[in-house]
């Protein structure tokens, strides 16, 4: 037991490879998950009931898809989507090819959030939107999206964190990153500096994130 | 301006089937401050709100400036309602937006070419006070400062009406007294006619024109301001009129008084004072003042004495008559003798 300084020194390169691949991990999969699952999230409230673009047949449909997708556990996932990685990346192995798997989980994730942040929203004001005689882009515009602004920002520092747990899984369709290192160092072969170093890495990112983001969002919150 | 035929509201609940409003037709003519008033759950919400179509009528039109809200599709109705605007309780402003584009918000959903936003929205402000507001978010204004914008933003594309959700009812007295102030002005200024609901029947008084009351979904209760508070007919319009105006004495003092209680009403007349001398001077019964108060409804004096006569029972009718054939409203109040 206890941390090998030189064992931290030998297996540099390896840990910087490693946080890098985290990092394009989480960066491919939140840009796709903000892109997708915004406007996904978005038409799941709109389309509610009661609300301006009431459509149930839709919104039955998306949050059906949805629960699908989100109700299967990541390690099948990221085996079901390896023809889909194929497809689309050219090869199985790699962050990248990791990411297609986890911006298929954090899209309906993120959508899920971002429909929970718009219903925080006074209907009130989107009622005063309607009698304004506003448009349904407008509303979205500039009604939902800035009212909802700081709770979605807080629903992405959620989305970035659960990536940095399911990237970890990424390993075993051999997608890297620096959770894949503490399983396979630390864990595999007993190496204990490998694995609290891989930990203490991500706990440090972890504790970034979330400030980061409670910072943000509370500085954008004009309320 | 706006009719309002056979309107009827049912919700659906899991409960069963609630009727909001009832059968309900009015007429509001054009600049015309028209209140309806009645208590939680009467129905008046769902009726103002029926008005521009925030909720569909199970049945019944709704015609404003000669459309019928009812008959239009979606994009036409939304281009209708930049003809009526609203304003809520709660305001209802866009918290994440400044004073300035919460009413530039109102003014592109009219498709206002940008390079005149800047000016009308300085125009609005000006008109409601609230010029130095222009950069502020709505967290940093006052109640009554948050509701000038919504004034602001509800008349930012020239609406023909405009309705009022109690509008009132989150605000201090002073405030309210200053935003019916500022209601009134931009009533006569900008000819708008407008519709408001409140449970306060002294915003009604204040600034209302005509009136109605409503109970259990319907209106049971329709005309002049002036006339209702003068001679209400039903229970509840007394009711809410003893809200704010006291033309009673209290049912253990009435007991009291060995004479004939009555009220005398004179409509538009401080000369009131005037009859009852003569009456005293001409009859010979004794009268004592047990309350007396000259209301002033829309500017228009409405004078309440309330007095106890003494006398042989043929002299204080004759003196009843007397009073009435002056056009004063008499009413004896049985006192329990």
């Amino acid at each position: 037991m206890g941390v090998e300084w030189g064992r931290i020194i030998e297996l540099w390169p390896e840990i910087q490879t490693a946080f890098f691949q985290t990092l394009t991990m989480i960066g491919i999969s939140l840009a796709v998950a903000l892109i997708v699952g915004l406007p996904l999230g978005i038409l799941l409230f709109i389309t509610d009931r009661g609300l301006f673009l009431e459509n149930r047949p839709v919104n039955a449909v998306i949050g059906f898809i949805v629960n699908i997708v989100r109700s299967i556990p990541f390690i099948i996932l990221l085996v079901a989507l390896i023809p889909l990685t194929k497809l689309i990346t050219g090869t199985t192995i790699g962050p990248i090819a990791a990411s297609v798997s986890l911006s298929v989980a954090a899209i309906p994730f993120f959508a899920r959030i971002v429909e929970n942040s718009l219903r925080e929203i006074d209907k009130g004001v989107i009622e005063a939107a309607i009698a304004v005689g506003a448009t349904p882009w407008m509303i979205i515009k500039d009604v939902l999206l800035p009212e909802a602004k700081a709770s979605i920002i807080q629903g992405v520092t959620l989305t970035i964190i659960s990536l940095v747990a399911y990237s970890a899984m990424a390993g075993v369709v051999g997608g890297g990153g620096i959770g894949d290192l503490a399983i396979r160092f630390g864990y595999y072969r007993y190496d204990n500096t490998i694995m609290i170093v891989t930990v203490v890495i991500l706990i440090v990112l972890v504790q970034l994130i979330q400030q980061a983001g409670d910072y943000t969002a509370k500085a954008i919150d004009k309320r | 301006m706006i009719q309002i035929e056979k309107l009827t509201k049912t919700y659906t609940t899991k409960h069963g089937t609630v009727t909001g409003v009832d059968n309900v037709s009015l007429e509001i003519g054009k600049g015309e401050i028209f209140g309806i008033v009645g208590y939680s759950g009467a129905g008046k919400s769902s009726l103002i709100r029926c008005i521009n179509l925030l909720e569909r009528p199970t049945s019944g039109s709704v015609t404003v400036d000669g459309n019928d809200l009812t008959k239009l599709n979606s994009e036409k109705l939304r281009k209708a309602r930049l003809k009526i605007g609203m304003i809520f309780q709660h305001f209802y402003l866009i918290s994440q937006k400044t004073v300035y584009d919460n009413i530039a918000f109102a003014l592109r959903a009219a498709g206002t070419p940008s390079k005149n936003l800047k000016g009308r929205v300085e125009e609005l402000l000006e008109m409601v006070g609230l010029s130095d507001k222009r950069d502020v978010y709505p967290a940093q204004l006052s109640g009554g400062q948050k509701q000038r914008v919504g004034i602001a933003r509800a008349l930012a594309n020239n609406p023909a009406v405009l309705l009022c959700d109690e509008a009132t009812s989150a605000l201090d007295p002073n405030t309210t007294l200053s935003i019916l102030r500022l209601l009134k002005d931009i009533n006569l200024k900008l000819n708008i006619t407008i519709v408001l609901i409140t449970h306060e029947m002294n915003v009604v008084k204040e600034i209302c024109d005509r009136m109605a009351v409503m109970q259990g979904g319907r209106v049971i209760e329709e005309g002049q301001v002036y006339d209702i508070f003068a001679d209400p007919q039903k229970e509840l319009t007394k009711e809410f009129i003893s809200s704010v105006v006291s033309f009673n004495v209290p049912e253990h003092l009435l007991s009291e008084f060995t004479g004939t209680v009555v009220k005398v009403l004179f409509k538009g007349g401080v000369a009131g004072e005037g009859v009852i001398s003569d009456m005293l001077q001409n009859y010979p019964v004794k009268g004592n003042f047990l309350h007396g108060a000259i209301e002033y409804i829309q500017e228009r004096p409405l004078g309440v004495f309330i007095m106890e006569l003494k006398g042989t029972s043929s002299d204080v009718m004759d003196a009843l008559k007397y009073m009435e054939s002056r056009s004063a409203i008499v009413e004896v109040i049985p006192n329990g003798r």
